[in-house]
């Protein structure tokens, strides 16, 4: 009986792993993905695309949806703008990220602010392509049909209070991100997807600088 | 005038109205979001508050970054009871709770329906007061009890959070502000449209 439990439970496991994600399966071999992503990541320069921004209160059963733009310029120029239904733009610039919120502008360095220096770093890697190797992370990667899904669990203590995983989804085609799901520990989650993608086009230096 | 006196609810009088008549400006959330700007000692802080009416009567009132990321989840229950739900570490203090505590507390009409209730006037206002567990909640109304025109949080003898409920649109305030009075703290909220 008790070994009928055991493989019960085992196989229950395995299934959780396998069904984690509807319409993906768990890529036991990475290391061809890693060369076709680095591959393709080296040839990106720059990333301009439209967001929409979903939050969702699980308890509250309540969502917020907001929408703007993103812009992303190699190495390590961020620009996030919300237009929708607010204003708010947020530019991450070497290990700085500055902030423009109804007029009021400041700054952080993300040197004297650790964890803004992670998710800072965070963002960066989600669309440039390195998160398989951001070292405040364990990674799985899942295949589906038209995308890949990266599955990111925090392992340092501050990140594991706010998120309990990030999945970067990966577009097949060009291996650009076309979303984000943060999990935060409260079962709260928000969803960002990418669309009206465009790659490698010029991104002026004043994108990434506050006027 | 009297917000400036040194004690400003020494030279009120007592009058005969009724304290039930602030009932009418107690904001009726059904779900409101608003854009959140904090301050404090220097450091601000910006995010989207959610404040809706549960099916329980209690009131959630959750602060969440732009970004989605939640910094707090507070429930106020009918009876006068408070739940933190989550609150991210930083924030998780119990001077942080109990301050933000007090400061919805007097935003939502808490404990506005106990015993001891008084009814003052001075300065052409109207004050109804309603004792907390430690000092009393103000509303300030116009003598006419037809404008609120703020609220205030009080010790024995002085001010120590005001805060304004303005443009309301069916029951619900559409900018709200809170200022602390000891400290530099305040909190502005903007209502946006979901």
């Amino acid at each position: 009986m008790l070994r009928m439990c055991l493989l019960v439970c085992v196989m229950a496991g395995s299934m959780a792993v396998h069904a984690q994600y509807a319409g993906y399966t768990l890529l036991s071999d990475v290391t061809g993905f890693k060369g076709a992503f680095a591959a393709a990541s080296a040839k990106m320069t720059s990333l301009s695309c439209d967001f929409v921004q979903e939050k969702n209160l699980s308890m509250l059963s309540e969502k917020i949806v907001s929408r703007g733009k993103f812009r992303f310029r190699k190495d390590n120029k961020v620009r996030m703008e919300y237009t929708q239904p607010f204003q708010y733009l947020m530019i991450m610039a070497g290990d700085r990220i500055y902030i423009r919120d109804d007029q009021k502008e400041h700054s952080v360095s993300t040197k004297s602010n650790k964890l803004f220096g992670q998710i800072n770093e965070l963002v960066v890697d989600c669309v440039k392509g390195s998160a398989l190797e951001n070292p405040h992370f364990s990674v799985r990667v899942f295949e589906g049909a038209g995308n890949y899904l990266i599955e990111l669990t925090p392992t340092g203590k501050d990140l594991k209070e706010l998120f309990k995983t990030i999945n970067i989804s990966i577009d097949k085609k060009d291996f650009s991100a076309s979303g984000i799901d943060m999990r935060e520990p409260s079962g709260d989650y928000t969803i960002l997807t990418f669309t009206h993608k465009e790659l490698n086009s010029p991104l002026p230096d004043a994108l990434f600088t506050m006027h | 005038m009297l917000a400036g006196c040194s004690r400003p609810y020494k030279d009120l009088t007592v009058f005969r109205g009724d304290p039930g008549c602030v009932q009418q400006f107690r904001p009726r959330f059904t779900s409101a979001l608003y854009k959140t700007q904090v301050d404090v000692v220097g450091n601000h802080l910006s995010g989207l508050l959610v404040i809706k009416m549960m099916p329980d009567s209690s009131t959630r009132v959750v602060f969440a970054s732009e970004m989605g990321l939640t910094f707090f989840d507070f429930a106020f229950l009918p009876d006068g009871q408070f739940k933190v739900y989550q609150i991210i570490k930083k924030m998780n203090k119990k001077a942080v709770i109990k301050t933000l505590r007090k400061d919805f507390e007097l935003i939502l009409f808490q404990h506005t329906g106990l015993a001891g209730e008084r009814t003052l006037e001075g300065g052409g206002l109207h004050y109804y007061a309603f004792p907390q567990e430690k000092g009393i909640n103000y509303y300030i109304t116009d003598t006419g009890c037809t404008h609120l025109i703020r609220a205030e949080k009080a010790s024995a003898t002085k001010t120590v959070v005001e805060a304004v409920l303005l443009n309301y649109s069916n029951g619900v305030p559409d900018s709200i502000g809170i200022t602390h009075k000891n400290f530099h703290f305040t909190i502005s909220l903007k209502r946006l449209e979901k």
